[in-house]
């Protein structure tokens, strides 16, 4: 139980680090747009992507803060489970594995969704009109 | 001029598609929230034309789409959704709900500039 308690903390962590990036990194971009709007530069295509990285930076680590609380999730009930009853440890510590694997193919589908245009092949199909 | 409404929870993507939309012929009001946008177009704002992302919290893009085509002001007003998103189920989705376009983020600036004059019948 001790080790599940430093996974817990470390994941507790890496999440603090994670919303931290994204606030900055938020803050930095929003100074530099700021300042670019003050003084009438025009935008071009490196700084719009530069500009709109960000927004897949923040997509992307908001997924893998959505996974970290799930799995400290299933950490804390097979803890609970654990503690209840250590005979139905193994039966528990299976249930566990189970949620910590949906939970990495979750995280590892919403990296290839949220990474636009990154994800695709053709760049001829920014744009589909229906 | 044609208003244009933006909707996006990133302040980033926003700031990105106001500098890039700057010099055109068009009035832009932007939402970081679509329920925010969609109190403002059931107190009377009729957009032109709609730009949304799709994966915002409290409101999704297709949620503020099906809630657009329930207000009889913009049962048809054209509708862009501006996504990371790229899945085909996705798109067709969209096109059921009666999304006009779909343009993957990152955007390339000029791509998008030509998407609103055309949707706007804008003089190039």
């Amino acid at each position: 139980m001790l080790m599940l308690n430093s996974v817990d903390e470390l994941l507790t962590h890496i999440k603090d680090v994670q919303k931290d990036v994204i606030e900055l990194s938020s803050e930095s971009l929003m100074k530099m747009s700021g300042f670019m709007e003050k003084n009438s530069l025009e935008i071009d295509e490196d700084i719009s992507m530069a500009l709109q990285y960000q927004d897949i930076i923040t997509q992307q680590l908001n997924a893998t803060i959505e996974a970290i609380d799930s799995m400290r999730q299933s950490i804390e009930i097979f803890s609970h489970a654990y503690e209840s009853d250590e005979s139905l440890a193994t039966q528990s510590m299976v249930k566990l594995q189970e949620k910590l694997n949906a939970t990495l193919k979750d995280a590892k589908d919403k990296k290839n969704r949220f990474s636009g245009k990154f994800a695709q092949n053709n760049e001829d199909e920014d744009i589909e009109f229906f | 001029m044609p208003l244009v409404i933006f909707v996006d929870d990133s302040e980033t993507a926003l700031a990105s598609t106001r500098m890039v939309t700057n010099s055109m012929p068009i009035e832009v009001r932007q939402y970081t929230e679509a329920q925010v946008a969609l109190a403002d177009i059931q107190a009377g704002m009729t957009p032109d034309l709609i730009i949304t992302d799709l994966n915002m919290p409290v409101m999704n893009g297709f949620e503020f789409l099906k809630a657009l085509r329930e207000v009889e002001a913009t049962k048809r007003t054209p509708t862009l959704m501006l996504t990371t998103e790229t899945k085909p189920e996705l798109k067709q989705q969209g096109k059921a709900l009666g999304l006009t376009g779909w343009i993957v983020k990152p955007f390339n600036p000029a791509q998008l500039k030509q998407a609103i004059t055309r949707v706007l019948r804008l003089p190039a």
